[in-house]
C-alpha cells in the first residue's frame, strides 16, 4: 500500500466522524482495495500510542481530577472502582466515586443538575428517568466529543453499543422532547444495560421429557408437571417489590399482544391500557401459577429467586439476565451446570421481547466547562471494551457492548451471554418511562397486583384500581386531558 | 478606695453597675451562637418545607409552582394517606400498650432482685442499642418462610408458622411485634429506674396500717409510677409514630400497603416518587398531628408525683 493510499484511508476514517471497529475497518478497506495484512499493519499505525500523531493522545488531559456519581447497588462501582488505577495509569486522569443507593443517589443527582454548578463532572442516570433528567436539558450534548477523533479513543467503537440501550438511555430530541428519537447523543450506556431472559433447569427438564418453554402455555404446563414437594415448578418476583410489574406482568403483557399505553404525553392523549384483556389476563397468568410456585412467592423479591434458583428449588422462571451471574457461578449455586436459559416465552404470534433496563452516563451541563472533555475521556474509558468485559468476567454484571456478548471466552465461561444478547437486541423501554412519574405509576401496580397476588383482590379488580390511579396521575400531570 | 475597686480598677476592669441594655446586649451576644444555629438548622428548614407544601415541585424539570393548599386538600382526599394514616394509629396505639404493659412487668418483675437479675437486666436492653434498620433486616431474616430462625422452631415442633410477612393481617402484627421487642426494654429502663427510687417509708406505713399486696401495688406503687409510665408512654409514642427506618428494613410498606405508615407515605413522596411538595405537606399532617396528640396527652397525664406537687 503507497504512502498517499495509507494516507487517503486514514483520512476517510478520521472523517467518517466516530471511531471504527475493526469488522468496520474491514469492510471500508475492502472498498479501497486494501490486502488484510496490509490493514494488519494499519492497525499498528492506528493504536492509540501511535494516535497521538493524529490527534489523538491519551494523556492530553493528565493531572485532572474528575468526580463521578453513579449507583451504588448494582457492583458498577465496584467494576470500575478496581480499575481506577489502570485507567490513571493510561490518561492522567482521576476519578473518584461517589456510590449511593438508588434513592439518594437520584436525590442527588436532581440537586446537582438544579444547581449552579455540579461538583460531578460525569453522573450516572437510571435508563428509567432518562426523561426527567436527560429531557429537563441537564446534559451535555456528546455527538461533538464523539466525532472528534482528537477527543475519543480510536478503538473505543460507539457502533458497538446495542440501539435499544441507545435508544433507552442516549438518543433524546429536545426541541420534540421524545426519548430514542434522532442521533443527538446524550449519554452512553453504561455500566450495564439489561433485560429479561428465561431460566430453567435442564436437568429436570430432560428428566420430565419437556422441552424449554416457548409459549406461556407450555411454561404454565411445565410448572404443573415439575412441582414437587422439593422443587417449585415456577417462580415470580411475587411481592410488593420494583420488579413484579415492570419483569413479571409487563413481559406477559407484551407477549401477549399489549400496549401499555397508548397516544402521547406531548398532547394530552397518553393514555394507560392497563385495564385491558391483555392486561387482566397477564395478572391472571400469574395468578394460575402461584399453587407452583415457592409458597410464600409473595414475598419473594430479588434475592430471595436467586438463593430459591441457587438452592436448587425452582425449576423456571423468567427473570433480569442480572441474576446470571450467581446462578452459574459455582461457588454460589448449586445448580451452575444445569441451568439453561432462553428466550421469554411468548403467545403464539407474538415476538419473546421484554422490558429495557441499564443505566446511562453523561455529562452535566453545570460541569466545570474546563474539565468537560477530560470528562469525556474519563467517560469512554469508563464505557471501553475492556472495562465492558471486565465487569462481565468478574462481577457477571450485565454487559451492553455487542462485541462483550459475543467475546468466545466470556461465552465459554458464561453460556447465558447470547441468549442475554438477543434479549438486549430485542428489548423494549417501558412506555410509562416517558414521563416523570414512572416510579409512581410502579409502585401503584406493584402494590395493587402483589394485593392480587396474596388473594386480597382478583385481577380484573387489579387491573381497574391500576388503570383508574394512573388515570388520576396522568391528568394531574397534564400528560391526558380527556 | 475599697481594696476590691483597685484591684479590678488593677486589672482594666469595672464594678460599675451596667445599665438594662448593657444586660440585654451581653446577654444576646451569649445567647446568639445557640440563636444562629437553632434558625440555620430547625426554624429555616420549618418555614422553608412549610412553603414547599404549598407548592407543586415534582420534578427535575421544574420550578415550585404556588398551588396554595391544594397539597393538603389532595392528602385529604387520597385513599392512599387515609390507609397510612390507620396504619400508623393501630402501629402507635399497639405498640405503645404492649410496650407499657410489658415493660412496666418486667420492672416489677427485676424489682424483685433475684439472683443474677443484674445480668438478665444488661441482655434486656440490648436490642434498643440496635439501629432500627438493622433489627429490620435481621427480623426479616429470621421470619424468612424458606430458611428462617423463627419458622424452623416453630415448624421444629410440628406447628405451622404464619405468612410473617406475606399476608396484610400478619403483616402489621409483625412490625408491632418486631417494634415492642425493641423498645419495651426503654420503658423498662425508665419504669425501673423509678421503682429503685421509691420512697420507702410509704410501703412501711401502708404495711403497718394492713394493706394488701394488690393494694399497695393499685393504690401505691402504681399512682407512684405514673409519671414514669407516662413520660415513656410519650416518648414511644411519639418516637413511634415517625418510625421509618424498621419499616424500610422490615416490610416496605406491603404487603400491599398493609404497613405503609405515614413517616413511610412522606419518604415515598418525597424520595421515590420526587413529589417534594406533596412530601412536605404530608410531614405538616404529621407534625400537627404530632403537637395535638402531645399537647392532649401532657395535659391529662401529669408527669410530676402528687408528693412533689
Amino acid at each position: 500500500m503507497s504512502k498517499k493510499g495509507q494516507d487517503s484511508l486514514r483520512t476517510a476514517i478520521l472523517r467518517s466522524g466516530r471511531s471504527i471497529d475493526r469488522r468496520t475497518l474491514l469492510r471500508n478497506s475492502a472498498a479501497f482495495g486494501i490486502a488484510a495484512p496490509l490493514l494488519d499493519g494499519y492497525l499498528a499505525v492506528m493504536s492509540p500510542g501511535a494516535m497521538a500523531q493524529g490527534g489523538y493522545d491519551p494523556k492530553k488531559y493528565a493531572g485532572t481530577e474528575i468526580n463521578l456519581l453513579m449507583t451504588g447497588d448494582e457492583n458498577d462501582h465496584r467494576a470500575i472502582g478496581d480499575l481506577l488505577g489502570e485507567l490513571e495509569a493510561e490518561t492522567g486522569i482521576k476519578v473518584n466515586i461517589s456510590s449511593p443507593a438508588l434513592a439518594p443517589l437520584v436525590e442527588k443527582t436532581l440537586q446537582t443538575l438544579k444547581s449552579e454548578k455540579s461538583p460531578f463532572e460525569i453522573i450516572q442516570y437510571i435508563g428509567f428517568l432518562t426523561t426527567q433528567q436527560v429531557g429537563g436539558g441537564y446534559f451535555e450534548q456528546l455527538n461533538k466529543y464523539i466525532e472528534d477523533p482528537a477527543e475519543t479513543p480510536p478503538d473505543w467503537d460507539f457502533d458497538d453499543f446495542l440501539e435499544p440501550a441507545m435508544k433507552n438511555v442516549g438518543y433524546y430530541d429536545l426541541e420534540k422532547g421524545e426519548l430514542g428519537v434522532g442521533k443527538d447523543v446524550y449519554g452512553i450506556p453504561g455500566v450495564h444495560s439489561g433485560s429479561v431472559i428465561y431460566f430453567y433447569r435442564k436437568d429436570l427438564f430432560e428428566a420430565a421429557g419437556l422441552q424449554p418453554a416457548k409459549t406461556w402455555d407450555e411454561f404454565h404446563e411445565a410448572a404443573k408437571i415439575l412441582t414437587t414437594d422439593d422443587v417449585a415448578g415456577c417462580s415470580m418476583i411475587g411481592a410488593n417489590d420494583f420488579s413484579l410489574g415492570v419483569v413479571d406482568w409487563y413481559t406477559r403483557f407484551i407477549t401477549t399482544g399489549g400496549v401499555l399505553c397508548s397516544g402521547s404525553p406531548k398532547d394530552g392523549t397518553f393514555k394507560p391500557q392497563v385495564n385491558t384483556p391483555e392486561g387482566i389476563n397477564a395478572l391472571q397468568m400469574l395468578i394460575d401459577v402461584l399453587p407452583f410456585a415457592p409458597k410464600n412467592v409473595t414475598t419473594y423479591g430479588f434475592a430471595e429467586n436467586v438463593d430459591g434458583w441457587s438452592a436448587g428449588k425452582i425449576a423456571q422462571m423468567i427473570f433480569w439476565v442480572a441474576v446470571a451471574g450467581p446462578v452459574y457461578n459455582p461457588d454460589t449455586s448449586l445448580v451452575a451446570d444445569v441451568t439453561g436459559t432462553g428466550p421469554v416465552p411468548a403467545a403464539p404470534g407474538n415476538d419473546p421481547r421484554a422490558i429495557q433496563g441499564g443505566w446511562g452516563l453523561g455529562i452535566p451541563k453545570n460541569a466545570d466547562e474546563s474539565k468537560k472533555a477530560a470528562a469525556w475521556r474519563a467517560l469512554t474509558w469508563i464505557t471501553n471494551k475492556r472495562v465492558n468485559e471486565y465487569s462481565v468476567e468478574k462481577y457477571q454484571i450485565d454487559a451492553n457492548r455487542a462485541s462483550t456478548f459475543q467475546s468466545p471466552d466470556l461465552v465459554e465461561k458464561f453460556p447465558y451471554l447470547p441468549d442475554a444478547l438477543t434479549a438486549a437486541q430485542t428489548a423494549e423501554t417501558i412506555p410509562t418511562s416517558l414521563i416523570d412519574e414512572f416510579f409512581q405509576l410502579n409502585d401503584i401496580m406493584n402494590v395493587e397486583f402483589n394485593a392480587a397476588l396474596i388473594g386480597q383482590q382478583d385481577a380484573a379488580t387489579a387491573c381497574a384500581r391500576v388503570q383508574s390511579q394512573w388515570e388520576d396521575i396522568f391528568r394531574k400531570a397534564g400528560h391526558l386531558k380527556a | 478606695m475599697p481594696q476590691t475597686t483597685q484591684t479590678t480598677k488593677a486589672a482594666g476592669l469595672s464594678l460599675r453597675a451596667r445599665s438594662p441594655l448593657e444586660i440585654l446586649a451581653s446577654n444576646a451576644m451569649l445567647f446568639l451562637p445557640s440563636i444562629l444555629c437553632l434558625v440555620a438548622f430547625a426554624i429555616y428548614p420549618l418555614f422553608y418545607s412549610a412553603r414547599l407544601s404549598l407548592t407543586r415541585l415534582e420534578s427535575a424539570a421544574g420550578t415550585p409552582v404556588w398551588v396554595g393548599f391544594q397539597n393538603y386538600r389532595d392528602l385529604m382526599s387520597d385513599p392512599q394517606f387515609w390507609n397510612a394514616a390507620m396504619n400508623s394509629l393501630l402501629f402507635v396505639s399497639a405498640t405503645v400498650s404492649l410496650q407499657v404493659l410489658i415493660g412496666v412487668g418486667l420492672a416489677l418483675f427485676f424489682n424483685l432482685n433475684l439472683r443474677f437479675s443484674w445480668l438478665v437486666r444488661s441482655i434486656l436492653i440490648l436490642p434498643m442499642l440496635i439501629t432500627p434498620l438493622v433489627v429490620g433486616v435481621m427480623w426479616r431474616a429470621l421470619l424468612n418462610p424458606e430458611w428462617g430462625l423463627i419458622n424452623w422452631l416453630i415448624e421444629g415442633v410440628g406447628l405451622t408458622a404464619p405468612n410473617w410477612l406475606g399476608s396484610v393481617r400478619m403483616g402489621i402484627v409483625t412490625l408491632i411485634m418486631v417494634e415492642v421487642w425493641q423498645w419495651t426494654p426503654f420503658v423498662f429502663v425508665v419504669v425501673f429506674a423509678r421503682l429503685q427510687a421509691l420512697p420507702t417509708d410509704f410501703y412501711e406505713a401502708a404495711e403497718i396500717d394492713g394493706a394488701s399486696r394488690y393494694k399497695i401495688f393499685r393504690y401505691l406503687t402504681l399512682p407512684l409510677l405514673m409519671p414514669a409510665i407516662a413520660f415513656a408512654a410519650v416518648f414511644r409514642a411519639v418516637d413511634s409514630f415517625r418510625s421509618f427506618d424498621l419499616v424500610y428494613g422490615l416490610t416496605y410498606g406491603g404487603p400491599a400497603r398493609a404497613t405503609t405508615t405515614l413517616s413511610f407515605f412522606a419518604f415515598q413522596h418525597g424520595f421515590q416518587f420526587q413529589n417534594y411538595g406533596y412530601a412536605a405537606a404530608t410531614s405538616y399532617v404529621m407534625l400537627l398531628i404530632l403537637v395535638v396528640g402531645t399537647t392532649l396527652m401532657f395535659r391529662y397525664v401529669n408527669l410530676r408525683p402528687e408528693h412533689l406537687r
